[in-house]
Order: C-alpha cells, then sequence, then structure tokens
C-alpha cells in the first residue's frame, strides 16, 4: 500500500526528470509500495525557502481533498481541488513549467494521491504520466494548471465547472486554442449551460473549436485584455508574505480583469451553433456520462 | 521690352558677320566714318533716323537694332562646317573616345550629373537642377526637325560614313534605317540650371572650348573644377547613333556682353569623302566666323527665341546652365539587360524611351543618393528629374528621383547626420549610428611628423533590400560621390545586414576637426578614376611617400568600428565537453534537407465546398520514375489549431487520369508520370461544417495495417 | 496540402522585430542593442538585457504583406495584421494588433509586451493576416512564412539550441548516476533536454576531451567526440521516436521541441526516399507493430553515425595516424 512519505521537509523542492525515473518502480505503479522518502529528497535540488513553498500546507490540503471525497469516485476531487491548490501554489507560468516541481509533488509530497486518485480499476495500475509527465497529465499539473488557464480572472468558478469534467479538464486541457481566455471561458458556459452535457459531448466540442480555430481567429472576433503582469505578481506576493488558503470556502485568484463578457458570450453562441451541426458519437444515447 | 547688348560691341559684331568695314556702314547710313567709329567706341549714339538707315543697310528691322538680343541675319548664315581633311592626306577614324564605347544611358547619367555637380554655382547654396528628357519625334515633327538641323546637308556624309566597315559605319547604319523605316528619331535632353554654363571664349581656354572645340579625349583637365567636363562628356556623343549632339547655354558669366541662348552643334564622324571633298572628322553648326580663313569656321551664335524653340532647346527660365540635344539617342546597354520591365501600355522595343526612362532614374538614383540627399539646415547639392514626351506629348510624367528609393539604408544614414539624428549605439530599426574614426594628416612637404588628426564620421544602419549587397562601406569626400563601396571584412556569419558610409573630408561636416586639410589631402590620394584613395604621384610630391599609409589606417579604424557596432563580441561558452559540444546543436535549420523522394506526392489539390456541405477535390500526383509502382491511400482530415486532427471519410473516391481507385487504393498507370483523383467527403463524417474547416489531403503508404 | 473555404493570401507575409526594451519596476527601461536581435537567424535574445531582474519586455514588430491584401477590388476587406507570442510550456498566447503604415497597406507595425513571468526560455513569434471574407470576420487569411524566436534567457540571438552536457564526478554525484562510476560518460534523453553526463572521476577524461591539435591526443579527442556523439544520436532519437501522439487513424504526429527537430534532421538517413511524414509512420509502425523493429536499429545506427560525422572523422584519423607513423620513421 502507497502510504504518504514518512519524512516531509519543510519546502517544495525539485526533482530532475531523470531521477524521479528512479523512483517510479512497478511497486509503486501499483500501488504496492511506498516512495523510500529519505533517498529521493537526497536527490532533489531545493528552491528559495518562501512561505508559498511550505509543503506543510499543500499536504494539509491533499489530505482534505482525499478525506472529503473518500466515498465518492476520486475524480470527484478533481473539480475542489483544482482551484485550492492553484490558490495555495502561487506559481509564475513560469515556474510552473518546470517539471521537476510537479515530480517532487507527485513523488516526494503525495504519492499516495497519485495512486488513490489514478489507480486504473481496470488495469489495477497507474499510468506513469501521472507522476511524471506532460502538464494536461501529470496528477499535480493537470490541476494546476486548468485552475489557470479556465479561471476567470479571480473568479475559480469556471474552473470548478471545467473540473466537473473529466473529458474537459482531459481534451480541453491539451490544445493550445484554451490559452485564450474568452475560448476557454465560451467552453465553460456551454458546460454551464447544459448544451455541454457528457464526455462525448466536450470532446465532440474541443474538436469543433479546435478545427473552426484553422480558419477563424478567435483572439480577433472575441478580443481579450491584456494580460495583467501587476495582478499576477502582487497575488504571489501575497504567497511570500505568508498569507492562508482557507480550504471551505472557493478561493480568490490573481485580481486580473475578467475576460470580456461580450467577447465570451459572442463565442459561447458561435460555438454552440458550429456544436449543434457536429457530430457526436452516441449523442442521445448515452446521457448520462458525466465523468 | 529686355535690354540688349550695348550699342556699340553689338554693332561692331554686326560689320564683321557681315564684312562690312566701318567705311561702307558710313556711305550707307550717310554719316562720317568717325560717327560710325564714336557709335562702335560708345562715345555717341546714333539718332532715331540714323538707326532706320543702318537697320536697313544690315538688312534687318528696327526691333533687332533697338533690341538687340540677338544678332542679324546680315552675312553668312547660320549652317554646318565640316572641318576639311588634313592636308598630309591622314584620315582619322572620328572620335575614338565616343565610340570606344557601348552607347549607355546610365553611364551618360553618372557622367553628365557629374559634371553638373561639379559646374554647380555654390555661392547661392542651392542645389545644381539637373533634368533628362526623353522626346520621340514622329511624323510632321520629325520632318520639321530634320529640316531645322540642315538634314538635307548632313545627309551625305552619314551616307558616306554607313558604307564604311567600322562600327561607327553600323551604328550610324542602324541610326538612319530607325529614322526612315521605322519614322522615329529620339532626342534626349540633358539641362542643368544653377550651374556655370558654357562661359568662355569659342576658341581660348574656357568651359565652350573644352565641351566644344577640344578632342574629346582630352581629359587631362581632370581633376582640377572649371571646365572639368572630362572623358564625360565623351559620353554625350558616344549616346548618339548619328554623332550629334546640339547645346544651348545660359552663361553665368557675359560672353560678349550676353548670357543666353548661345548655340552650337557638334557632328562626330570619322574621315569621310563627300562630293569630292574629304572631310577630317567633326563638323559644327554655328554662325561662320569672319575671323576664320575665308569665314569658313563656324562658331556659337546668339540665336533668337523662335530658332531655339525649332531645335528643341528653350530652357525653362534664365538660370545659368547648359542644355545637351543628343539627336537620335539609343541605350545598347539596356538590351542586355533582362531585368523586368516596367507596365507600360505600348509593346516597348528594344530602345523604347520608357525602357530609358527608367533606367536613368535607377542609375541617378544609384550615383548620386548622396548628393541628392539633403537635411539640417543643408540643402542637397543636387535635384534630378527625368521626364518622356513623344511629338511634345507627355509618356512618362516628370519624375524627380528620390534617392529614398535607390538606397534606402545609406540615404537614411546621411539624412539623420545632417538632420543630428545619429545615435551612438544601435538600439532601433531605422535608427544610424553615428562613430568617429580617426585619420592622421601628415604635414605637406615631407617628413613623418604629423599635422593633425582628422575625425571623419562613421554611419552605420541596418540595410533593406533595394540597398544592394550588404554588410559594406562607402567612403566620400566633400563632393558625396562614392569614392570606394567595399565589403567589411571578417564579420561574422550572423551579423543582422548593414550598411555603412564614411564621411571624410569636408563632408565630415563643419565641425570636424581639419576638414580642409583631409578633404585636400584625401583630393591628392584620389586618382582619376575617382575609385579609390591610396598611392598617387600628387600625394607623393606633396606630401610624401609613405603618405597612403594614413589611409589604410583610416580604413582599418573604420572596419574595427564597424564591427564594434555590429558584431557580438565573442563568448567562450561555459558549457563542458570541450568539442563535444558543437557536435550536439539542433534547430539551426543547416542540417535539415530533403532527400530525393521517390514516391509519388501531391502536386496540387483543387477543391470545393459543394452544395450539401462535402468537400470535393481533385488530386493531381507527380510520379517519379518508376514510382507508378506504390500504392498509396488519399487521406481526407481536417487541420486544427493544435493535436490530432479528425478524419474523414470519403463518401466516394475515383481516378481521373492515369490511375483507377479499388478498395480506396490508388493504382497508377504504367510508367505514368503524373495521374489525378477526384474525391468527395462524407459531409456526416465532418467535425465541423465544411465552411469552417481547413482540409487536409495526404498520400499514404499502405492500407489499414495500423488500427 | 491544405486547402480553405475562402479565399487566402497568395505572396510572402513577413515579419521582423524592429527593437526590444525591457522594464524592472523602479527601474528605467532598457532598449536593448540591435546585437541582441538578429534578422538572420530570426531571434531575439532578451538575456542580453543589463537589467537583471526585468519583469516586461515590449518589442516593436513590423510585418510585410501582399498590398493585394488591402485591394479594395479584393476578396478581404477589414484587414487586420496581428502579431501573436507563443510559448507551448507556459501555455500562453499574446497578441497584438499592428497598425497599418503605409498607404499601400504593405508594412504594418506596433508593439507586443512580454511578461518575463509567462515564458519559460523560448517563445515562438509570427504574424497573421486577418480579414473579413464573403461576411465571415475573422478569417484567417495569411500567416508569415517564418516565424521568430523570443529568448528571455539566452544573450546570444540564435535559433540554435545545444543538448546539456554536466561534467560531474559520478561517484560522489547524483544518485542515479553512482551506479555507473566505472563508465566514462552516460547520455540521458529521457529529461526536458538531453544531457551527456561526462564521468570526471574517470581518469583523464578531461584530458581527451579537452585535446586538439594534430598529434595522437587531438586524433584521439576526435574519435571520442565523435563516437559520444553517435551514441547521443542515437538515444535522443529513440527518445524522440518512443512518445508520441497519435491521429484517429494511426498516424504520429511530430512531436514539439528538440524531439521534432531530431526526428526531422535524421528520418531522411533513416528511411530514405520518402516524405518526412510517411518516414514517421513508416518508423512508428515498425516500434509499435509485430515486425520490422529490429531491422530498422542499423538505418538509425547509420543516422546518428552520419550526424555525428563518424566516417568523416574515422578517415582523417587514419590519415593523421599514417602521418604520424612517417614523422616517426623518418
Amino acid at each position: 500500500m502507497t502510504e504518504k512519505p514518512d519524512h516531509l521537509p519543510e519546502y517544495l523542492a525539485r526533482l530532475a526528470d531523470e531521477e524521479a525515473a528512479r523512483f517510479i518502480t512497478d511497486g509503486l505503479l501499483s500501488g504496492k509500495d511506498s516512495v523510500p522518502s529519505i533517498a529521493l529528497n537526497q536527490a532533489t535540488e531545493p528552491l528559495p525557502e518562501s512561505p508559498r513553498r511550505r509543503l506543510r500546507a499543500i499536504r494539509d490540503l491533499i489530505d482534505d481533498a482525499m478525506y472529503i471525497h473518500r466515498d465518492e469516485r476520486p475524480t470527484q476531487a478533481d473539480a475542489w481541488l483544482a482551484p485550492r491548490l492553484h490558490a495555495i501554489l502561487r506559481l509564475t507560468r513560469a515556474e510552473a513549467a518546470d517539471s521537476a516541481l510537479w515530480n517532487y509533488l507527485a513523488l516526494g509530497v503525495a504519492p499516495d494521491f497519485v495512486v488513490w486518485r489514478h489507480l486504473s480499476e481496470t488495469a489495477k495500475v497507474v499510468n506513469a504520466q501521472y507522476f511524471k509527465g506532460p502538464h494536461y497529465k501529470q496528477a499535480f499539473a493537470r490541476l494546476w494548471w486548468s485552475a489557470e488557464l479556465f479561471r476567470n480572472g479571480p473568479d475559480y468558478e469556471p474552473v470548478v465547472i471545467a473540473c466537473g469534467n473529466q473529458d474537459m479538464l482531459n481534451t480541453g486541457l491539451r490544445l493550445d486554442v484554451v490559452d485564450h481566455r474568452p475560448t476557454a471561458q465560451a467552453m465553460v458556459r456551454l458546460l454551464q449551460r447544459g448544451v455541454i452535457r457528457t464526455g462525448r459531448d466536450a470532446n465532440a466540442l474541443a474538436k469543433v473549436v479546435n478545427t473552426a480555430a484553422v480558419t477563424v481567429m478567435y483572439d480577433v472576433i472575441a478580443q481579450d485584455v491584456p494580460r495583467d503582469g501587476d495582478a499576477v505578481r502582487m497575488w504571489i506576493d501575497e504567497g511570500e508574505g505568508g498569507l492562508t488558503v482557507h480550504h471551505r470556502p472557493l478561493p480568490t485568484g490573481p485580481a486580473e480583469e475578467p475576460a470580456p463578457e461580450s467577447s465570451v458570450e459572442l463565442l459561447a453562441n458561435n460555438f454552440a451553433e458550429l456544436f449543434a451541426d457536429a457530430p457526436v458519437r452516441g449523442r442521445r444515447a448515452d446521457e448520462e456520462e458525466g465523468g | 521690352m529686355e535690354a540688349g547688348e550695348d550699342f556699340g560691341p553689338w554693332l561692331a559684331r554686326q560689320l564683321k558677320l557681315a564684312d562690312m568695314t566701318q567705311t561702307e556702314l558710313a556711305l550707307a547710313v550717310d554719316v562720317t566714318r568717325a560717327a560710325v567709329s564714336a557709335w562702335i567706341t560708345g562715345r555717341a549714339t546714333p539718332r532715331p533716323e540714323a538707326i532706320e538707315r543702318i537697320a536697313r543697310a544690315l538688312n534687318t528691322d528696327l526691333a533687332t537694332v533697338h533690341t538687340r538680343t540677338t544678332d542679324t541675319q546680315a552675312g553668312l548664315p547660320v549652317g554646318w562646317y565640316h572641318r576639311p581633311g588634313h592636308a598630309d592626306g591622314g584620315r582619322e577614324l572620328g572620335n575614338a573616345a565616343a565610340f570606344a564605347f557601348d552607347a549607355d544611358v546610365s553611364v551618360l547619367a553618372r557622367e553628365t550629373c557629374q559634371n553638373s555637380l561639379d559646374e554647380r554655382l555654390t555661392a547661392n547654396g542651392q542645389p545644381v537642377r539637373v533634368r533628362y528628357t526623353l522626346h520621340e519625334l514622329t511624323g510632321e515633327d520629325l520632318a520639321r526637325f530634320r529640316e531645322v538641323i540642315q538634314w538635307d546637308d548632313l545627309y551625305p556624309h552619314y551616307e558616306a560614313v554607313r558604307e564604311q566597315k567600322q562600327k561607327v559605319g553600323r551604328v550610324v547604319d542602324a541610326g538612319l534605317r530607325d529614322m526612315y523605316e521605322r519614322d522615329r528619331l529620339v532626342l534626349l535632353r540633358v539641362d542643368d540650371y544653377n550651374a556655370a554654363g558654357l562661359t568662355g571664349d569659342d576658341y581660348d581656354d574656357g568651359r565652350f572650348a573644352a565641351v566644344v572645340r577640344r578632342q574629346l579625349d582630352s581629359h587631362k583637365s581632370g581633376s582640377t573644377a572649371g571646365g572639368s567636363y572630362g572623358l564625360g562628356k565623351a559620353t554625350l556623343w558616344a549616346t548618339s547613333r548619328l554623332g550629334l549632339v546640339l547645346i544651348n547655354s545660359t552663361l553665368s558669366e557675359p560672353h560678349e556682353g550676353r548670357t543666353e541662348r548661345r548655340l552650337v552643334g557638334r557632328l562626330d564622324l570619322p574621315w569621310r569623302r563627300v562630293n569630292g571633298e574629304a572631310c577630317a572628322g567633326p563638323a559644327w553648326l554655328g554662325r561662320p566666323d569672319p575671323d576664320s580663313p575665308g569665314a569658313g569656321v563656324a562658331r556659337s551664335w546668339w540665336a533668337d527665341e523662335e530658332t531655339v524653340e525649332s531645335l528643341h532647346l528653350t530652357r525653362e527660365s534664365a538660370e545659368p546652365g547648359t542644355s545637351f540635344l543628343i539627336v537620335g539617342a539609343h541605350d545598347v546597354a539596356s538590351l542586355a539587360e533582362e531585368t523586368a520591365v516596367p507596365d507600360g501600355d505600348e509593346g516597348e522595343d528594344d530602345d523604347s524611351i520608357q525602357r530609358m526612362h527608367h533606367r536613368l532614374v535607377r542609375a541617378l538614383g544609384k550615383n548620386f543618393w548622396a548628393a541628392m540627399t539633403g537635411g539640417g539646415d543643408r540643402l542637397p547639392l543636387l535635384e534630378a528629374s527625368v521626364r518622356t514626351l513623344r511629338n511634345g506629348v507627355v509618356v512618362v510624367p516628370e519624375e524627380r528621383v528620390d534617392p529614398t528609393v535607390a538606397q534606402p539604408s545609406r540615404t537614411r544614414a546621411l539624412k539623420a547626420f545632417l538632420d543630428g539624428t545619429t545615435v551612438e549605439r544601435l538600439t532601433e530599426t531605422g535608427q544610424v549610428a553615428a562613430v568617429e574614426v580617426p585619420l592622421s594628416l601628415p604635414v605637406q612637404g615631407g617628413g613623418r611628423t604629423s599635422f593633425g588628426e582628422h575625425r571623419a564620421v562613421l554611419l552605420v544602419t541596418h540595410a533593406e533590400d533595394a540597398d544592394g549587397k550588404p554588410n559594406r562601406v562607402v567612403t566620400m569626400r566633400g563632393n558625396r560621390m562614392t569614392v570606394r563601396d567595399t565589403a567589411v571584412p571578417g564579420l561574422p556569419l550572423v551579423v543582422n545586414p548593414f550598411q555603412a558610409v564614411l564621411l571624410a573630408g569636408t563632408a565630415a561636416g563643419p565641425q570636424a576637426p581639419f576638414a580642409a586639410e583631409a578633404e585636400e589631402f584625401l583630393r591628392a590620394a584620389e586618382p582619376p578614376e575617382h575609385n579609390k584613395w591610396g598611392q598617387t604621384e600628387e600625394l607623393t610630391l606633396t606630401y610624401s611617400t609613405s603618405a597612403y599609409r594614413r589611409i589604410n589606417g583610416l580604413t582599418r579604424e573604420t572596419n574595427a568600428a564597424i564591427k564594434t557596432l555590429v558584431a557580438r563580441p565573442k563568448k567562450g561558452t561555459k558549457q563542458g565537453g570541450g568539442r563535444l559540444a558543437p557536435k550536439l546543436t539542433i534547430g539551426s535549420g543547416k542540417r535539415r534537407r530533403l532527400s530525393a523522394v521517390s514516391m509519388p506526392v501531391l502536386e496540387e489539390l483543387d477543391a470545393q465546398v459543394l452544395e450539401g456541405g462535402a468537400w470535393q477535390v481533385i488530386g493531381e500526383i507527380r510520379i517519379p520514375p518508376g514510382g507508378h509502382e506504390w500504392r498509396l491511400v488519399p487521406v481526407a482530415k481536417f487541420d486544427v489549431r493544435s493535436g490530432p486532427r479528425p478524419t474523414i471519410e470519403w463518401a466516394e473516391v475515383a481516378g481521373v487520369n492515369n490511375c483507377q481507385v479499388v478498395d480506396g487504393v490508388l493504382r497508377f498507370s504504367d510508367g505514368a508520370r503524373s495521374a489525378a483523383f477526384r474525391g468527395v467527403t462524407d459531409p456526416t463524417t465532418h467535425a465541423v461544417r465544411a465552411s469552417l474547416s481547413g482540409l487536409v489531403v495526404e498520400l499514404r503508404t499502405g492500407a489499414g495495417e495500423l488500427s | 496540402m491544405k486547402v480553405f473555404p475562402y479565399p487566402r493570401l497568395r505572396g510572402t507575409v513577413s515579419l521582423r522585430v524592429d527593437s526590444a526594451r525591457v522594464k524592472a519596476p523602479a527601474q528605467p527601461r532598457e532598449q536593448l542593442d540591435s546585437r541582441a536581435r538578429s534578422v538572420i537567424e530570426r531571434a531575439v535574445a532578451l538575456g542580453a538585457a543589463e537589467t537583471e531582474d526585468w519583469e516586461t519586455a515590449v518589442l516593436t514588430v513590423s510585418a510585410t504583406i501582399p498590398s493585394k491584401a488591402t485591394d479594395p477590388t479584393g476578396p478581404w476587406s477589414e484587414v487586420v495584421v496581428v502579431a501573436v507570442l507563443t510559448d507551448r510550456t507556459t501555455n500562453t498566447r499574446v497578441t497584438s494588433t499592428l497598425a497599418r503604415e503605409t498607404e499601400d497597406g504593405r508594412d504594418w507595425c506596433g508593439e507586443l509586451q512580454v511578461l518575463r513571468s509567462d515564458i519559460h526560455d523560448r517563445a515562438v513569434l509570427t504574424v497573421q493576416v486577418i480579414a473579413t471574407v464573403d461576411g465571415v470576420p475573422g478569417r484567417i487569411v495569411g500567416e508569415a512564412a517564418e516565424d521568430w524566436i523570443v529568448d528571455v534567457r539566452s544573450d546570444v540571438p540564435t535559433r540554435e539550441q545545444s543538448f546539456d552536457i554536466k561534467e560531474v564526478g559520478f561517484t560522489k554525484g547524483p544518485r542515479w548516476l553512482q551506479g555507473f562510476s566505472e563508465a566514462p560518460w552516460i547520455v540521458n534523453a529521457s529529461g526536458t533536454v538531453p544531457t551527456v553526463h561526462i564521468n570526471t572521476d574517470f581518469e583523464g577524461m578531461a584530458d581527451v576531451l579537452g585535446a586538439e591539435g594534430r598529434g595522437p591526443e587531438g586524433l584521439v579527442n576526435a574519435m571520442l567526440v565523435s563516437q559520444m556523439a553517435a551514441e547521443v544520436w542515437t538515444a535522443v532519437f529513440h527518445s524522440a521516436i518512443g512518445d508520441l501522439e497519435i491521429e484517429d487513424d494511426g498516424t504520429p504526429l511530430f512531436p514539439h521541441g528538440w524531439q521534432g527537430e531530431v526526428l526531422r534532421e535524421m528520418l531522411p538517413d533513416v528511411v530514405p526516399e520518402r516524405t518526412l511524414e510517411d518516414a514517421l509512420r513508416e518508423v512508428h509502425r515498425r516500434r509499435v507493430g509485430a515486425t520490422g523493429w529490429t531491422e530498422l536499429q542499423p538505418r538509425i545506427q547509420y543516422a546518428a553515425m552520419r550526424r555525428a560525422e563518424v566516417p568523416r572523422v574515422l578517415s582523417e584519423t587514419v590519415r593523421g595516424l599514417d602521418k604520424l607513423n612517417r614523422e616517426d620513421e623518418a
């Protein structure tokens, strides 16, 4: 049984890819073995010590997530955990692009969570990419990035909605089109309105949006406001200052200006129309599929 | 009424022209010889009734005597004078210089414009304005012009010359055929304004004689200013198929009390025999000179406005300068040029005036961008324009030559310098960096001691395509002519393309230390070809045998300064691995190569969206030799922004040409080198409606092996 | 081959970065020297800035598009030109609309702001031409043929990237290397960037690697270096082919980053006479299929050897040895 690490240092660290590979053993992937935490922490590179990198707060959050969703399917934890992880782990995008950070979280901080959340019921193993993998796959990177890309300025509500549909999270996150905020918000809005209900709907929508983006530039017809570096900076500085993020209420993100409502509406309507003629495998046949 | 010249000199010249003595005039006018003498010396003026009689005696009207702006028609009329053959029977093949090179309006532009710059009136600070007019005459206009230049007198000479086997003969023959078979004649007129004009006597030293009288290859006048029409003027005659140039000059200093409408024509042909008379070569159109033996020699005359007009030599104002009219202009060099010809409505033939027009504009821009550039409180030295007419009607409107079109970067550099907007360090595209480069000047009269340090100005800016080759430095002194245009050696390959201009001597501006001395030094170091600075006789005599080394120093400093501005200092990479590192790089694009593909490839895709929302495509396939064996499957997909592309099913696929479709697989005909197929997609498999899709069609090997 | 259901621009769209400046809080902005940009390499090295903790950079971008685009009689109206900066590793996309500079509609110019914290190391900059076509707004009608690289770390504007080389003592180095203490070097292509770890504990290794010249040491160096390079290229090829994204009909996609670059450079030697896409499909088919993978290994070796210039180096070494021998005899 994979247990939570015996040894937790005070701050987050980096675990390089080649080092991480050593700890991803068959025993771990099948959920039988724990990670040798002392050996692992000898293989890390330190990051600057700062309150926003305190391990204890992150570990507590993960414990809470597993506790709250103990009687549910572990996939349900994503919508709860994503915004809260994002709010506790205050990172710039450049910092979040470092895979060594996510390796450390998955192997050094919460391997038990990765096994709990991602152990395949049929194969009885965890795909190694949940420990060390691309941003749309890795257990923590996918949550952080979905919060980063689906939040609407300070508002995490769209993240909760997006993460409520596993296909939106899994398929949407890996597409470049969601890098444009009004596009991401418009897709969430269709979920919210019930236009998109099933995983297959979400996949079909992603395909429509991704395909039409070759002929129409959403950035021009549905403009966004420029990125606000200061808002993100201040928000991260709050974390540096040791701000506590409460677990129960939905936290508040960086005070960036939300995506212009008119842009989101325009795209939502466009997408709804396109989705209406798109072929969806099994549409109407199997509607309870949501996770 | 216009004030003509004083009565005395005018009358004296009329008597000479009419070959009439003072006594003869006194008799005709019924006054004493002393009275005539008093008129001529200016001690007295004739009374009105005497003027009336003078007019009658000189066979002219009253107005001419009153205004005295032109000569009377008394005496021998304007006509052609052919220099007789040499007494020793020697024959010359005509002006060696004029026929030495092929007619090339680019060369003409360079040489004539340079002359105009040299002759610029500098006192008023204004530019010299040069205008090129191409004028094609046909039909009646041509006939009238021939009459005015007394073509009937010239024609036997051309007939005699066209028979000759030399190049001149062929050129003249082509010119005559152009005129008679195609009924056309191209006049190319070169005017300058705010220039000295052809001053001086008809025969003695001076600008007039230098251009009109002296053998055209007398380029000894070379480097000194004033009458510096050296080799350059030969290009005027070389551009004429008929060896004929007519001249109208407005003088900056009066000659014979006059300035305007000094006319003369000159014909350059080889030795010939016409009507039993041997002609040495040159001929002049002018008024017979009564002072010459038998009044046989023609000299310039002061023409009336009507004559000037009929010769197409009217100048736009009384501003001094000269107009050269090249009769039968052609441009052999343009024939070799297969460059894109700008749009023209009519079919352009070999000597098309439009083509000549564009070549003139290009050549002027290329050679005189610096002289045409002004900035700050300094006007350009030169303005140039080109226009093209046919029988007096505009074909290409007057086009002012814009240096920023021909040499955008270098012009920008010079302008920024004159405007005082240069920067020390380049940060933005469009900026011009200026740095000083030292030139240590030697003392005159030998010795190794230095007289002082001149600071030349080096300008560097980013290159543009129109400039020509990048990463070069052009060098100039006060006259702003490019002396050298050289590549900067030893630059790294990845340097941003730039153009550099080195301004030395007075070009470096009034603040530059020892500018005048540097100008003098560099002029001494400039050979007659004006194409470099280095060891010259003058330099050795004025300074010392080693003085030229100082120029090498300037070149070294210049190249070093350029490198400092544009090249990044080399840094040793801190990466380990010794010589391994350079072998482990990707992304430079240098390694990518296209391998020779032996499989058929899709060459062309013709597609449209059908009524029902399906895509229909016709794919054309190129098949390499032996490639017909391949079994390929056409596959349709929709393009996406990122990630996997959704596949689309075909509703039908069929061979159109050289191929059959069997189970969705293309089978090419034996030996076919091209094939075509037609496909229609199944719209129910479209991930998005066709109007919002980008369709991708590919040929893929093998069929369905992959799951 | 691609087709679109509306007219697109023919002719070249090109872009250029005309200036770059950076700004740190409470410091004056710094205009970067033009040597931080390379129009040949099409790269900007913001790392060349002297302001070390800069947070924002502003690039001046100019684009040239065919003048047909703005021809009122043409099919395109409401034409805009947009600069697009993307960094896949940070999921960042920044756009900026350029302004028309010239009457003829060919030249467009504008500024684009880049946040230092949004870019990992390299972003890609391109321009797209957008127009209303047949009443449909926002159509993409053209795109720059060649993009630019905006590198926030490097101080040299170059497109070229190097694999990592680390010199480290294996016995006391990172844990995973301690198991290889007998090896002179180890190639690891599983990380973000392929890395060659050189074992400084291996006696003489550093000397041989640093040796130069035409003497015996130089010859050994050349052989060793090309041998190491061949191993690196074999390893990176396997790594690059190992994790491909697959389309629903089984077509493998070229990966992004160095993996894609490695495949594009080596595939023509691995599967000659095919298009790159078909070569990739063939290699992938053999790797995941039942047969052919083992048979393909010699071709991968061959491609790696060529990429590492083993044949040339070996010939030169042989000639060099001959020469040394002759000198000994003389």
